[in-house]
C-alpha cells in the first residue's frame, strides 16, 4: 500500500552535471511543485471537509458547553460541563429517548439480522433467479426513509389499513389497532419499518461473505454426510463470522441514527414513546432553538456510537484478522 | 440415484417457493402503495378495504402531474440538488481519490481516517452549526445551501471507492505516462481517470441514491415550501391535505421512486459493489 514518493518528472542525478548547485535547486523546485500538485488535488476534499465537517464538529463541541437560545440570546454563554450533567442526570426526556433507543434497537437488530441472514442463505442456494430476487430485496434501499414511513403508516393504518384488515379476514374478529397511535406498539412498528429498508444493506454484506466461502468446504461437508441444516450451522456460519460481525455492527450503529421515521410518522409521540436521541436533539435545536442542549444530546449520541463501534471492533477484530 | 435426483429437485422447488413467498411478503407494502395509487378515492376509503381495486384509474397520477404545482417544483428541486451534488462529489472524490490512492504525503492516513469518521458521527452534529452558518450567510432556501452540505456528507463514500480504484492501478502506467511527457494533471485526467470508470459509476449511483433520499438536512435548511425536495415535500403535502389523499400520496411516492429505480436497475452492479466495498472497509 505504502508507496515511494516519486517526483513527477525524471531528472538525471546531479553528478552528471557540472553545475551541481543549479540542478539541486531545480530538484527542490520540482519537489515543491510536486507537493503543491498534491495539495491542489486535495483542495476540494479539504474545503468540504473543513467547512462542513471539521468546523461544525468543533463549533458544536463549543456550543455543547454553553447555554444558547438561538432566537433569544445574542451570543452563547459559557457554562462548562454543567449542561452535560443536567442532560445526563436530570433530563427526563433524555432518559426516555435513551430507553426508546434500546427498545428500538432490540427488535430492529433481531429482525434485520435474522431475516437478512436467512434470505442470504436461501438466495445463495438458488440455482436461478438469484439476480431477480437480489434486485427485489435491494429495492427498499432506494426508497427515501420518509416515504417508507408514509408507506408503513398507510399499511398499518387503523380501520382501513390493509394489515388490520388481513388479520380480521384471517379470523381475529373486531381486530383494530392503531399501530402508530398506540404508545406500546409504535416504537416496535417503527423498528420493523426501519429494518425493512435496512435488510438490503446487510443482505449485500452477507451475500458477499457467502460467496467468499470456498465451494470445496461445503462439498466436503456434503460428502461427509452432513444434511442441509448441519452444513449451514457447522460449516457456513462459522466461516461467515467476520461478515456477521460487520453486519451486526452496521445494524447497531444504524439503529442509533433514527430520525426520519419517528419525525414523519409519529413526531415522537404518542407522548414520548417514539422519541429517539436524534429526534430529541433535532427538536431541541429547531423547535426550541436551544442549540446548547441540542449539541449536548448530539455529542452524547456521537460518544455512544463511537464507543460502541470501538468496543465492538476491539472485541471482534482479532477474529477478523485471523481469518483475513 | 433416481430418488436422490428427485430429492434434489424437490429441495430446489421448495426453496424457490419459499424465497418467492418471502419476496412477495417483503415487497407487499410497496405493492400496496402502488395498488392504492391506481384507485379512485372512493374506492380507497370504502370500508371494508379490498385487496384488489374495484376500479383501476390513472386519475391520481394525472391530478398530481397537472393540478399540483408543488409536486413539480419539488421534483425540479430534487433533480437540481441531486445532479449538482453528484457532479461535485464526482469531481472532488476523483481528485481526492487520486491524491489518497496514488500519492504519498504527510498526514495522509490521519486525514483519511478523519474523512471516514464522518460516516459514523451523527449528522445532527453538523446540522446545528451548518444551520447557523447558512442563516448568517443567507444560504437558506437556496439550492446551493443544500448542495454544499450534501457534497460534504457524500464525499467520504466517494473517496473510499475512488481511493480503492486508484490504488489498484499499477504504477508502471504512471511511469510510462511520465516518460511520455505527461504532467500530473494530464496523468490524472487522461490516463488514470478512464481506468477508474467503474468506480466513478459506483460513486455516481451511490451519491444519487443518498442525495435523493436525504430528509433531515432538507427539512431543516429549507424552510420555504418552494425550495423543498421530494422526500420532505411529500410529507408536507400529506400534513397539509390531511384527509382522503392517500391515492395522490401513493402516486407521488411511486413517481418519486421511478427515477431512482431506473438508475438503480441500470447501475445496480456498481451500486452493490460500491456499497459492499465501502461497508466492508468502513
Amino acid at each position: 500500500m505504502r508507496r515511494r514518493a516519486v517526483g513527477i518528472q525524471w531528472c538525471p542525478p546531479p553528478f552528471l552535471f557540472r553545475n551541481r548547485e543549479a540542478v539541486i535547486s531545480q530538484r527542490r523546485k520540482r519537489y515543491i511543485r510536486d507537493r503543491l500538485n498534491i495539495f491542489i488535488f486535495l483542495l476540494p476534499t479539504i474545503f468540504f471537509v473543513f467547512v462542513f465537517i471539521a468546523f461544525p464538529i468543533g463549533y458544536s463541541a463549543y456550543l455543547s458547553l454553553t447555554e444558547y437560545n438561538y432566537a433569544r440570546d445574542p451570543a452563547p454563554k459559557f457554562i462548562g460541563f454543567r449542561g452535560y450533567i443536567y442532560t445526563l442526570f436530570h433530563d427526563v426526556f433524555f432518559h426516555d429517548a435513551l430507553l426508546n433507543q434500546v427498545k428500538f434497537a432490540i427488535p430492529y437488530f433481531i429482525a434485520t439480522f435474522t431475516f437478512s441472514l436467512g434470505l442470504a442463505i436461501l438466495i445463495n442456494e438458488l440455482v436461478f433467479g438469484t439476480r431477480f430476487f437480489q434486485v427485489l430485496f435491494y429495492l427498499p434501499m432506494i426508497i427515501p426513509l420518509s416515504l417508507v414511513g408514509i408507506i408503513f403508516a398507510w399499511v398499518l393504518a387503523p380501520d382501513i389499513g390493509i394489515f388490520d384488515h388481513i388479520l380480521r379476514w384471517m379470523g381475529i374478529k373486531n381486530w383494530n389497532i392503531d399501530w402508530f397511535g398506540n404508545p406500546y406498539t409504535a416504537i416496535y412498528c417503527l423498528a420493523i419499518a426501519r429494518s425493512w429498508k435496512m435488510i438490503g444493506f446487510t443482505l449485500i454484506i452477507f451475500l458477499a461473505g457467502l460467496q467468499a466461502i470456498p465451494k470445496e468446504l461445503r462439498e466436503a461437508a456434503k460428502v461427509d454426510g452432513a444434511n442441509f441444516l448441519q452444513e449451514i450451522f457447522k460449516v457456513v456460519l462459522p466461516n461467515l463470522k467476520p461478515y456477521l460481525l460487520i453486519g451486526g455492527i452496521w445494524i447497531l450503529i444504524n439503529s442509533i441514527k433514527t430520525f426520519e421515521l419517528p419525525a414523519v410518522v409519529t413526531e415522537g409521540g404518542p407522548g414520548t414513546s417514539t422519541l429517539t436521541l436524534y429526534l430529541y436533539s433535532w427538536k431541541l435545536a429547531f423547535e426550541r432553538l436551544d442549540m446548547g442542549r441540542a449539541s449536548q444530546v448530539a455529542y452524547i449520541t456521537a460518544t455512544i456510537i463511537l464507543v460502541l463501534s470501538w468496543v465492538l471492533n476491539r472485541i471482534f477484530r482479532p477474529e477478523t484478522a485471523r481469518r483475513a | 440415484m433416481r430418488t436422490l435426483f428427485n430429492f434434489w429437485r424437490k429441495k430446489r422447488l421448495t426453496l424457490l417457493v419459499l424465497v418467492t413467498f418471502l419476496a412477495a411478503l417483503y415487497i407487499s407494502p410497496l405493492l400496496w402503495m402502488l395498488n392504492t395509487s391506481l384507485r379512485p378515492t372512493w374506492d380507497i376509503y370504502r370500508y371494508p378495504p379490498t385487496i384488489l381495486p374495484r376500479k383501476v384509474t390513472l386519475e391520481n397520477y394525472v391530478y398530481v402531474l397537472t393540478q399540483m404545482s408543488g409536486f413539480g417544483r419539488y421534483f425540479l428541486n430534487s433533480i437540481v440538488v441531486t445532479f449538482s451534488t453528484v457532479v461535485l462529489v464526482l469531481i472532488a472524490s476523483a481528485m481526492g481519490g487520486y491524491a489518497f490512492g496514488v500519492r504519498r504525503f504527510r498526514g495522509q492516513d490521519l486525514l483519511f481516517t478523519g474523512v471516514i469518521l464522518v460516516l459514523t458521527i451523527p449528522y445532527i452534529m453538523y446540522l446545528i452549526p451548518i444551520y447557523m452558518m447558512e442563516d448568517k450567510l443567507g444560504l437558506q432556501n437556496n439550492w446551493l445551501g443544500l448542495i454544499l452540505p450534501y457534497v460534504a456528507l457524500n464525499l467520504p463514500w466517494g473517496l473510499l471507492i475512488m481511493r480503492g480504484a486508484f490504488s489498484t492501478i499499477p504504477l508502471d502506467i504512471r511511469d510510462a505516462a511520465i516518460i511520455d511527457g505527461c504532467n500530473e494533471f494530464q496523468l490524472w485526467f487522461r490516463v488514470m481517470l478512464p481506468i477508474t470508470k467503474p468506480a466513478l459509476a459506483a460513486t455516481t449511483i451511490i451519491t444519487f441514491v443518498f442525495a435523493w433520499q436525504e430528509y433531515m438536512f432538507a427539512s431543516t435548511l429549507m424552510t420555504k415550501n418552494q425550495w423543498q425536495t421530494l422526500p420532505v415535500g411529500i410529507v408536507w403535502l400529506r400534513d397539509e391535505l390531511q384527509t382522503l389523499v392517500y391515492g395522490r400520496i401513493g402516486a407521488m411516492v411511486v413517481l418519486t421512486i421511478v427515477p431512482v429505480f431506473i438508475l438503480f436497475l441500470a447501475f445496480r452492479n456498481f451500486f452493490i459493489k460500491g456499497l459492499s466495498e465501502g461497508m466492508l472497509k468502513g
